[in-house]
């Protein structure tokens, strides 16, 4: 029964082996109660001071985000926000590790950890705190991100695509053909084909990048590499198990060719290995787009990502806007999410990062993802939308699978593309990151939410 | 190395309330160490038999020795864990004895009477007072696998041309190098002023009587160097691999977005970090924990086992 | 240290052996030194061209706009203010160093020259402790104090008792002379008195050494920072070395520049204490 730390028998007598006995099990059996029992937060009085959780993203959003604060802050005197940005990377940890109470009554979170903050009681549902207008002018991609069982946990300023940029002087030289119509894309032989030609030309043989700076163990690689698993015909999760999904034979080969893109990735030390013309090819999200067409001008070009055979397809979904579980002014925390989410603010902050609007108004507006725009491509592949499980062949964006047991789904996928991408046999990888998965949840009873 | 022995402790002239005294002076610090490494560790222990997940609202069961055996015997399971340990040994055997030879080379060079030898003294010790995170940037442009990076194209130069780009920290064969020469370049200094420190105390004379023995400068290391600070580089020794199994930061920084292979590099700390905080599974890190900790204590012993005896006269 | 065969000729072999030992050290310090010369030169430079092979080593294009940069984007609520992350490292680290100084030399003192029954064993129980590295307590810990998170004390407050500082002062008691305590106690003056007028002015070596090592170690902290701290208007400098350096778009200039600020004010104090350090850890490290 009792721990036998190493030197007990020695020291059976000082009083710190007592203690370290019994206090942690006095902590267990606190935990084991579970924490704030209801999800629905308080209205409260609409008035005073709320904090605010926001990832901190891209300087330009960072920016575009303080100001919309700002101007709500000066716009009336009831409510008073305060902002505090948390660095991305361990944004989703922080919330996790956070407990309820000590949440904000604003926070934004990537949305497809939002489940898992569901089942953990951190998220209340909004739909009695934010206006009717402010739901009815979210688009559909948007507020299914957002629903678990009927409910509206969060609403997002924006979605996001991934398609690949290319580089037209870089393709013409190379004599490289590539799809015009926005429906077409490339096919994988077809997109190797390209790669080989580039290579032909370029200098030092590195002709695409796929953001290999961020690292791929993590919610990047995840994001931008599962759409090859569904295009292949696979995907993350299939009725709550990995085996049989993610390992697939089809899915393995569609990665065995993704690894054999190693020696053709230019490893963008400076994250500028597009912009400066360095490589022909960029995977990667919306995201860039400022950036690119910045550089590029006129040559950028936007692709869909290849086809692996089950068409293409893209990864959908982005930060979102939900108020904490434990919120004491929800009508506060709903006024300043209508707010966020009017069309000034949306636009002012897909300007900045680029990305499609989640709402409807500021999306007909976008100069950018409008019909005749130069990202229609982005917005028509989210018209196109997958849900998470029933993945076509006509659909594209799929969404990532929307379950509280996503954390270990996409810690294992990720580390897996990581050690396939660093040279591991892809068939094993592939195979132990789905058992893994499988056995994390039956471990948690399939991630129930109550 | 300090054994406890009673016997040196004085006279039988202490007062009777000296009992009390000691136990209050020493109440605060032991008090601390209890509450913040003692007790944490007791619930380590604790931990690791229950499936525990960060803010899951499911209660914490009771697993046995399941943490265990998926450490160590099950096949999906303990790949990683099982490369950490064996990262971590590599770390400590290749570091150990580099980092203190080349220490011992350095504080030897600087055990001169010679000008300026303050201002070497401190341009080996400054990279001890740099951050790890900064040194792992800095090292991260370094080794940057461009051949931009600096490293690459100084090869490049040396080569005249014949040298490409080569992925340092990336590549399976010379990431854990990589992470070597970082942590042994950050490091050094400090074995190195140790060990200067211990050679100071060796006597002049005994060189001088070397030298008219006509000693060669091999012979006075051998017979006169060695033996004068065998004390200090077994504490030098000893202090490097305790520090040399804890290696977290650089590791943790560079895998995170600076492109370093993370199974070559992982380490049995950060498998215990990202088990804890990546996938919330608290149990089974807490059980990587004290896997940790046992390993580092056998090693101690068995350190102190060899050592000893030599060290005791 | 291999003298090189022309050293054979008698006279001038003092002074050939004075030169090669010269060149050696001058080859390694350089070696030793090119990262930090990277660093520096780097912070003063646009980032373009920072990587960009070898002639990032040429002092071309400098300039101060990266620190401006670095000061100006680091200047909101939201985002938090350099200085407060420089304020928030240094006051966790004063607190942790004096109230270390403080905790464990009087416990070491309590232990290595007062007799109370079970002293062995605590001792011991310290020694076993110093094998504990913080980072195997770090997932409990974090557990534990969950709900402390985005605190200042939580940064410090576990790190004030240390059993490697304890065990340092104690082997630095050790080997003061018996005789001048005892003479304390005969003219009547109680541990205390002994311990704060008598011990601790003789044990200057130990304390320096001892502050030095702590402040080394709380000022790069990261791990425990990483678990606990969230909040930008309690983070310390080198998890804002980390945020700052993950932040697109990637500016190098910039993120050096940041860590050259990082590094500053160790450096100061490292200059400024460097004798008693040697003199500290020779006196702790090699009566061992």
């Amino acid at each position: 029964m009792s721990p036998t730390s190493p030197n007990r028998r020695r020291y059976r007598r000082t009083a710190g082996t007592t203690l370290a006995l019994a206090l942690p099990l006095a902590g267990l059996a606190a935990c084991g109660g579970g924490s704030g029992q209801d999800t629905a937060a308080s209205a409260g009085s609409g008035k005073g001071t709320i904090s605010v959780w926001a990832h901190q993203g891209q300087k330009s959003e960072d920016t575009a985000l303080q100001n919309a604060v700002t101007s709500f802050n000066s716009s009336q005197s009831r409510i008073k926000v305060e902002l505090k940005l948390i660095p991305g990377d361990d944004y989703t940890k922080t919330i996790t590790a956070t407990d309820a109470s000590k949440l904000p009554d604003v926070m934004e979170f990537d949305g497809p950890t939002m489940a898992n903050f569901v089942y953990n009681k951190k998220l209340a549902a909004i739909d009695d705190y934010v206006s009717a207008k402010t739901m009815s002018n979210a688009t559909d991609a948007s507020k299914a991100q957002g629903e678990i069982d009927g409910k509206h946990y969060g609403l997002g300023m924006y979605d996001s695509g991934l398609g690949v940029y290319a580089n037209k002087k870089l393709l013409d030289a190379a004599g490289v053909k590539y799809p015009k119509k926005a429906t077409d894309s490339w096919t994988v032989a077809e997109f190797d084909k390209a790669l080989k030609a580039l290579k032909a030309k370029d200098s030092d043989g590195k002709v695409l990048d796929i953001q290999e700076n961020n690292g791929l163990s993590n919610e990047w690689g995840t994001y931008g590499f599962s759409p090859i698993v569904w295009s292949a015909g696979g995907s993350l999760l299939k009725n709550g198990k990995a085996e049989g999904a993610l390992d697939s034979a089809s899915v393995v080969s569609a990665l065995k060719t993704f690894q054999s893109w190693k020696s053709d990735v230019d490893p963008n030390t400076d994250g500028n290995a597009f912009a400066k013309g360095r490589v022909a090819l960029s995977w990667v999200g919306h995201w860039m787009y400022p950036t690119y067409s910045k550089a590029l001008g006129s040559d950028l070009v936007v692709l869909p990502l290849p086809d692996f055979g089950n068409g293409t397809k893209t990864g959908q979904g982005s930060w979102a806007w939900g108020i904490g579980a434990d919120s004491k002014n929800g009508k506060a925390a709903g006024a300043f999410l209508d707010y966020l989410l009017n069309d000034t603010n949306v636009t002012a902050m897909t300007t900045a990062n680029g990305a499609p609007p989640a709402t409807k108004s500021a999306l007909a507006e976008s100069s950018l993802y409008k019909k005749g725009g130069p990202l229609e491509r982005f917005a028509d592949q989210l018209d196109k939308p997958c849900g998470d499980s029933d993945i076509t062949t006509s659909c594209v964006a799929v969404t990532r699978p929307v379950t509280a047991g996503y954390p270990t789904v996409t810690a294992k996928f990720s580390e897996a593309l990581n050690s396939i991408y660093g040279g591991a046999d892809v068939k094993s990888a592939l195979q132990k990151a789905a058992r893994s998965i499988d056995q994390d949840f039956s471990d948690n009873d399939g991630y129930q939410i109550q | 190395m300090t054994s406890v022995k009673p016997a040196r402790a004085g006279r039988p002239r202490t007062r009777n309330r000296d009992w009390l005294h000691g136990l209050l002076m020493s109440t605060p610090a032991v008090a601390g160490l209890v509450a913040f490494v003692g007790i944490p560790f007791g619930y380590a222990v604790v931990l690791s038999f229950y499936n525990v997940r960060l803010g899951s609202p499911l209660a914490p069961r009771f697993f046995g020795l399941e943490q265990y055996r998926r450490l160590f015997t099950d096949p999906d399971l303990s790949g990683p864990f099982l490369r950490a340990l064996l990262n971590n040994l590599t770390f400590a055997v290749v570091v150990v004895p580099l980092q203190t030879g080349l220490a011992l080379g350095l504080a030897i060079l600087l055990n001169r009477k010679l000008r300026a030898i303050g201002v070497f003294r401190s341009l080996f010790f400054m990279p001890v007072v740099f951050p790890m995170t900064l040194v792992a940037v800095i090292w991260r442009l370094i080794l940057a696998r461009s051949d931009q990076g600096l490293l690459n194209s100084a090869l490049h130069a040396v080569t005249f041309g014949n040298w490409g780009a080569f992925d340092w920290l990336g590549d399976a064969a010379t990431a854990m190098a990589s992470v070597i020469v970082l942590s042994v370049w950050q490091g050094v200094g400090f074995q190195m002023v140790i060990l200067l420190a211990g050679l100071q105390q060796i006597p002049g004379e005994l060189y001088e009587a070397a030298e008219l023995d006509r000693a060669t400068r091999w012979q006075q290391f051998r017979h006169v160097t060695l033996p004068g600070i065998r004390g200090t580089l077994v504490f030098v020794a000893m202090l490097t691999s305790v520090l040399s199994f804890r290696v977290f930061d650089q590791v943790y920084v560079l895998i995170h977005g600076g492109g370093l292979d993370e199974d070559a590099t992982r380490t049995v700390m950060y498998e215990a970090v990202t088990t804890a905080f990546d996938q919330n599974n608290i149990g089974q890190a807490s059980a990587i924990t004290v896997v940790f900790f046992l390993i580092v204590v056998a090693l101690t012993i068995v350190q102190r086992r060899v050592v000893r005896p030599d060290n005791e006269d | 240290m291999a003298s090189t065969p022309m050293a054979t000729t008698r006279a001038p072999r003092r002074r050939l052996r004075r030169f090669t030992d010269y060149a050696v050290l001058t080859v390694l310090a350089f070696v030793f030194v090119l990262p930090v010369l990277y660093l520096l030169l780097g912070s003063l430079k646009p980032s373009d061209q920072v990587l960009n092979g070898l002639s990032g080593f040429l002092p071309t294009h400098l300039t101060l706009a990266n620190y401006a940069h670095v000061l100006d984007a680091l200047n909101s609520d939201s985002t938090g203010y350099f200085w407060r992350f420089m304020g928030v490292s240094l006051l966790v680290a004063f607190v942790v160093v004096t109230g270390g100084l403080f905790v464990n030399s009087m416990a070491a003192y309590g232990m290595s020259r007062l007799k109370w029954r079970g002293r062995e064993a605590v001792f011991t129980l310290v020694l076993l402790l110093m094998l504990v590295p913080f980072e195997s307590v770090a997932v409990p810990l974090f557990y534990l104090f969950n709900d402390q998170r985005n605190t200042i004390y939580i940064q410090a407050v576990p790190f004030i008792a240390n059993a490697f500082s304890i065990y340092q002062f104690h082997t630095f008691f050790r080997s003061i002379p018996p005789s001048i305590e005892e003479a304390a106690r005969l003219d009547g003056a109680g541990p205390w008195r002994t311990f704060f007028a008598i011990v601790v002015p003789m044990s200057k070596p130990a304390f320096a050494s001892v502050a030095i090592l702590t402040f080394l170690t709380q000022w790069g902290s990261f791990l425990w920072p990483v678990l606990m701290v969230s909040d930008p208007s309690v983070r310390p400098l080198p998890l804002e070395m980390s945020v700052f350096q993950g932040q697109q778009p990637v500016d190098w200039g910039e993120i050096l520049a940041f860590g050259v600020l990082l590094v500053l004010p160790v450096l100061v104090v490292f200059a400024f204490f460097q004798r008693w350090f040697v003199q500290g850890v020779a006196s702790s490290a090699v009566k061992g």
